[in-house]
């Protein structure tokens, strides 16, 4: 019981920084949200987009509002300078957002571009685009539908025939459905937060762990506690307690707090997917506590190797790049990293249509190699310190 | 006295391993991080070649029953966007069974597959940009068949074939006007910048990162001269020596300190990983030398208020300069755009976002308004600390040593 209540009173000094690392994985997760409706069943991406144009559309131009509308959300920016003179379209609002792929394309229809387009005229259609996917797919459909109209309009229609005519062509789509039965917004909401979450659970367990039992193996401590009758076996089995006990109740905090607010998802049996795989990981992550701490002498090191640890698999296993979005190299290195067969069943989870013996076989697989990892730290921090009580002695 | 205190604060901040550690070596390793991260990012984004599947019958019928007329025409056209050595290559096709093309889907290897049934159908398995680009795709290749049927029936035709009996010449008629009808070639003008490379905002990121660890330097230049925190300390604290001069050279020295580790940074992202600071290599310096001085005033104003020991305020700077670098998109780069648009008052007292979003208005605008605005938030912040600072160091007193 001592040791457990001096345990917990260390650990108070140190729960600023752990109190950070949830910061920042709630930050992140809070930001990164976007409240969605129930996405069961295909609907068409529909990429952001700024148009500017005339004020009072008429015939063709109002007629490509309402295609781009139909395909893309047309948003509205809030200026920075109110709207107050100049020209919107290089408001820094509209520049930050098209950087930071807030919106895919900015489009500006010209002044009298229907009745000029009607003409025989092909006035162009300005755009500044994220050159991104998204931004492909809304140029191609600025391509067709320009091509459409032009193709009317040489072939004699009128506007008004040639607009009811586009709207038959243009709005024709041909049925698309999806076959996977889950949602899937709501299930790459949880992979998400739980890939970010490798970094919280790796940096605030090793934190703690570390710095804890950097500060009972200190060398003062460490004399005094030689001297007292306290069994040094009954010492680490009760530190192991104390800090399987921190550890439990980290990764019980961040478990809660994806239950408020990924709640569609983590009631779910693929909710109970993502607890169980957390919670090897977060075993995971004690024993790299307890490694660290044995290995890296002084508290000034410490910080420094969990930073480049933490971060370091963070980054390189994918916590906060999409997996998909790491070179092949990476990935191949990433294999020697916990994270990595943490994060590869998050998305196993991500894309499991139903929780069965078959479908759960995988994760069971990549969960017993972060065990292996485990146990691996384990042993080496026990030859650690059989080598260091030798020397000791 | 201020060179001599100037050569030992030198000697004794580049003997600190740990501070080394923090200023010179650490955001050298996450730029590497980064850069093995990152480097994918802007390529993958860009549109890729799709893989998709093509199914000509449907589960439970036979070949050729209930065809679908323009299903030839859509698996001549899917065919011709798949073709290998095409450089406007849309997809990746294969023909498949209908159930070896649910296998597909569910190993994740197509985005989705078209049944060439009575009626056309996608199927997928999530939402997506790259599936909503293959429905789309097919859509508007049945789309054409309708805008040729439109031009059949259009006033032009009507025009040329009117009066006419024979079918021959009616069909020769007809070609004339088709002939006439010109090739539409969409006028849209692309004026998007060259600078859109969101990845380097990381990378300035890291530079506010190594800007604001100096003030683990100043830290440790002001706690040398605190009587409460070593034993120099009180030694300089009972010595008739000049302790603005003292704080002022040991300050100097730190400064020199952190542009040493700044210019290593620098060198280390200008020629190691070819990161792109835009043109005005001038600005790019004053705004990394401003920004190391205000993570020096930060340094010197945690190490005067607060009260504790040093491994402590080592702890508070680090937590509050990955904080900050963490709003201002170290670990997701459109955090600080989130946090700029929906709590904008935090950034502006972000040293860290300061310092990115300076870098950012260099590489990204013409005008140097933004940099400017970020230089002066930068100085007055420094400002602030300096002030703070001087209330807490000359309300200091000891009632013993």
């Amino acid at each position: 019981m001592l040791i457990l209540k001096t345990y917990f009173q260390v650990l108070k000094k140190y729960s600023g920084v752990v109190i950070l690392f949830t910061a920042i994985l709630l930050g992140f997760a809070c930001f990164n949200f976007k409240t969605k409706d129930n996405a069961v069943g295909f609907s068409a991406s529909r990429p952001d987009i700024y148009v500017f144009g005339e004020e009072e559309e008429t015939g063709l131009s109002a007629l490509l509002r309402d295609y781009l509308e139909e395909y893309a959300n047309i948003r509205k920016p809030v200026l920075k300078d109110g709207g107050s003179g100049g020209d919107p379209q290089e408001d820094e609002a509209v520049e930050d957002a098209l950087f930071y792929r807030d919106v895919a394309m900015i489009i500006r229809i010209p002044e009298g571009f229907g009745s000029d387009f009607l003409d025989g005229k092909r006035p162009a259609l300005a755009v500044r685009s994220t050159k991104d996917a998204e931004a492909s797919y809304v140029e191609m459909q600025l391509e067709r539908f320009l091509e459409t109209a032009g193709t009317l309009q040489q072939a004699g229609y009128s506007e008004k025939e040639l607009i009811k005519r586009a709207r038959e062509i243009l709005w024709e789509t041909v049925p698309a459905t999806a076959a996977g039965s889950m949602d899937s917004e709501a299930l790459s909401g949880a992979t998400f937060y739980y890939n970010f979450a490798n970094y919280s659970l790796l940096a605030g367990c090793v934190y703690a762990i570390a710095m804890i039992l950097s500060s009972f193996r200190g060398k003062q401590i460490h004399r005094r506690t030689v001297v007292s009758g306290m069994n040094y076996r009954i010492l680490n089995r009760r530190l192991l307690l104390a800090n399987s006990l921190f550890t439990l109740l980290l990764w019980g905090l961040y478990v809660l707090i994806s239950m408020v607010l990924i709640k569609d998802v983590m009631f779910t049996k693929h909710g109970l997917c993502y607890m169980a795989n957390s919670f090897v990981f977060a075993c995971c992550a004690l024993s790299v506590g307890f490694l660290i701490g044995n290995l890296v002498p002084g508290k000034e090191a410490l910080s420094g190797v969990i930073n480049v640890v933490a971060l370091g698999s963070s980054f390189l296993c994918g916590a906060f790049v999409p997996v998909q979005w790491l070179p092949e190299g990476v990935l191949k290195a990433a294999h020697l990293l916990p994270s990595y067969w943490f994060i590869q069943n998050n998305e196993l989870i991500r894309k499991m249509e139903t929780v069965d013996a078959a479908s759960i076989k995988p994760l069971l697989i990549n969960g017993a190699v972060i065990l292996l990892f485990a146990a691996l730290f384990v042993a080496l921090t026990n030859l650690l310190e059989r080598n260091s009580r030798r020397r000791r002695a | 006295m201020f060179a001599h205190n100037f050569r030992y604060t030198l000697k004794y901040l580049l003997k600190n391993r740990m501070l080394i550690f923090w200023t010179y070596a650490f955001p050298v390793i996450l730029g590497l991080l980064f850069y093995l991260a990152f480097s994918n990012i802007e390529k993958d984004e860009k549109l890729q070649v799709i893989p998709i599947a093509l199914v000509k019958e449907e589960a439970g019928q036979a070949a050729g029953q209930g065809e679908n007329p323009a299903g030839e025409i859509l698996e001549e056209t899917v065919k011709s966007l798949s073709k290998e050595n095409d450089p406007d290559r849309l997809f990746d096709m294969e023909y498949v069974t209908e159930s070896k093309a649910k296998k597909l889907l569910d190993q994740d290897k197509i985005r989705g597959y078209l049944l060439l049934g009575k009626e056309p159908q996608v199927v997928v398995r999530e939402n997506g940009t790259e599936q909503t680009i293959f429905q789309q795709v097919i859509s508007q290749i049945l789309q054409q068949a309708r805008l040729s049927q439109a031009v059949t029936d259009s006033p032009a035709m009507q025009k040329a074939l009117s009066g006419i009996s024979s079918p021959e010449e009616a069909r020769e008629r007809a070609e004339k006007v088709l002939e006439g009808l010109k090739q539409e070639n969409p006028n849209i003008q692309d004026r998007s910048g060259d600078h859109l490379g969101y990845t380097v905002i990381e990378y300035y990121t890291l530079i506010a990162m190594a800007c604001l660890y100096s003030a683990t330097i100043g830290m440790y230049a002001v706690n040398s001269m605190l009587a409460n925190m070593s034993r120099k300390g009180m030694r300089i604290s009972v010595s008739p020596a000049g302790k603005g001069r003292l704080i002022f050279s040991g300050v100097c020295a730190s400064y020199v300190v952190q542009l040493l580790g700044l210019g290593i940074l620098f060198a280390f992202l200008v020629f190691g990983l070819k990161v792109d600071f835009g043109r005005q290599i001038l600005p790019v310096l004053f705004l990394a030398l401003t920004g190391s001085f205000c993570g020096l005033c930060v340094g010197i104003a945690v190490g005067a208020l607060v009260k504790a020991s040093e491994n402590t305020k080592i702890g508070v700077i680090i937590s509050v300069t990955m904080l900050g670098c963490f709003l201002s998109g170290m670990m997701g780069i459109t955090m600080k755009y989130l946090v700029d648009k929906n709590i904008p008052l935090l950034n502006r007292i972000n040293p860290a976002a300061m310092i990115t979003d300076g870098f950012y208005a260099l590489y990204y605008y013409d005008t140097l308004n933004r940099y400017w605005l970020n230089i002066g938030s930068l100085l007055l912040f420094s400002l602030l600390m300096i002030l703070l600072s001087v209330w807490s160091l000359k309300r200091q007193t000891y009632k013993s040593l």
